[in-house]
């Protein structure tokens, strides 16, 4: 697993695990709950939930599952939320393909990465093939 | 000087080990007898008490252990219904109604997953089928998380409609939700939608409407036709 590193000033709120679709669900009204709680508008929650509903959907299906780590603290500048995903999976081989719009290694839309990027304010992306995935995306109001 | 006398010391001592002993192994009712008064006594009740100490404090945590057990199986068995309640909910919550001539509505509400998607989708294709509806409403006003995989199912499920001859209008989309599926870049404009499910319905029988009128004109057509 590619371990990111976190800033020390960040809060951890929660830590789960991805291991079924159902994991994917609760997980995703956690972050909701937490972009409610930091004050983030109904457009702005649905935006990281949705983010990062594509993020786990990614673990379950192409890395069996991972761990999700939900934290708040100064991203930038910007009193944030952040996410981290991180997972044992295959890896990424070409991480600029897998950002291209419409492209996809399995039955998905190829709309996922890309989208959630677009969907978030900060976006990092670490990948080796065999070691792994791990993505950050954090969201400010 | 008195000196300190002890009355068998050495057959008392190998009594209170033999109980120590005793004790470690388990056998909490023994404690040590003496028939003497003399300074070993003092060491033999202060045993005798460590031992009743210890008798209580492992039938505390023998206790705290059961009643632990118990709460793990409660907890076993809530799980057990929350699994058997969503499996229930899975069954349930894909009704697929005829609410007018030709109109079918479908709300779905809560997630979309992989399974309830196809459950959802074998219902409504079932129900064009068998009701002979042309027109379907596919009401996602109760899905608070629209994401491609989501997405996706819904352009699936129109499509599949359209193979049976069905058209498909997805109403409910929120304006948030609305915003962020063009962020996510997915292009759903092969789907006709509505704001509310009233437009929705609306639409749907203005279109009931003119293929009544249509079918006037055609059976005006037929009766007109020269035996």
């Amino acid at each position: 697993m590619i371990e990111l590193v976190s800033d020390p000033g960040w809060e951890l709120l929660e830590e789960l695990n991805i291991e079924t679709e159902f994991d994917i669900v609760k997980a995703r009204q956690s972050v909701r709950q937490y972009a409610k709680d930091a004050g983030m508008g109904i457009v702005d929650q649905t935006r990281i939930t949705t983010a990062v509903s594509e993020l786990f959907r990614n673990m379950y299906m192409y890395a069996g599952g991972g761990v999700v780590r939900i934290q708040k603290g100064m991203y930038e500048g910007h009193p944030a939320l952040v996410i981290t995903c991180m997972d044992n999976g295959p890896g990424i081989d070409d991480i600029t393909l897998a950002m291209q719009d419409g492209y996809t290694s399995g039955q998905g839309m190829g709309y996922g990465l890309p989208g959630a990027k677009r969907l978030v304010d900060d976006f990092v992306l670490q990948s080796e093939p065999g070691q792994g995935t791990s993505v950050r995306v954090a969201k400010w109001k | 000087m008195n000196s300190t006398t002890i009355t068998n010391a050495k057959e008392r001592i190998e009594h209170i080990e033999d109980i120590l002993s005793s004790v470690a192994a388990g056998d909490l009712d023994l404690r040590i007898e003496s028939e003497f008064e003399d300074d070993l006594t003092g060491v033999e009740q202060a045993i005798n008490l460590l031992i009743d100490d210890l008798t209580h404090e492992l039938k505390k945590s023998l206790k705290l252990k059961q009643e632990m057990e118990e709460k793990l199986m409660k907890i076993q068995e809530q799980q057990k219904t929350i699994l058997q309640q969503q499996e229930d909910l899975m069954e349930l919550s894909s009704p697929v109604s005829k609410v007018w001539e030709n109109i079918l509505i479908l709300p779905v509400i809560g997630t979309l997953d992989s399974q309830r998607t196809q459950i959802m989708m074998e219902n409504l294709l079932q129900k064009i089928v068998t009701t002979g509806c042309t027109t379907a409403i596919l009401d996602i006003t109760g899905v608070p998380t629209v994401d491609t995989q989501v997405a996706n199912h819904l352009l699936k499920t129109v499509t599949a409609a359209r193979l049976l001859g069905a058209e498909c209008i997805v109403s409910g989309i929120s304006p948030a939700i609305a915003q962020t599926i063009v962020h996510l870049g997915i292009n759903l404009s092969n789907i006709l939608t509505k704001a509310t499910l009233q437009d929705a319905m609306i639409y749907a029988l203005r279109k009931n409407e003119q293929l009544i009128n249509g079918k006037v004109v055609l059976n005006q057509i037929d009766t007109d036709e020269p035996k």
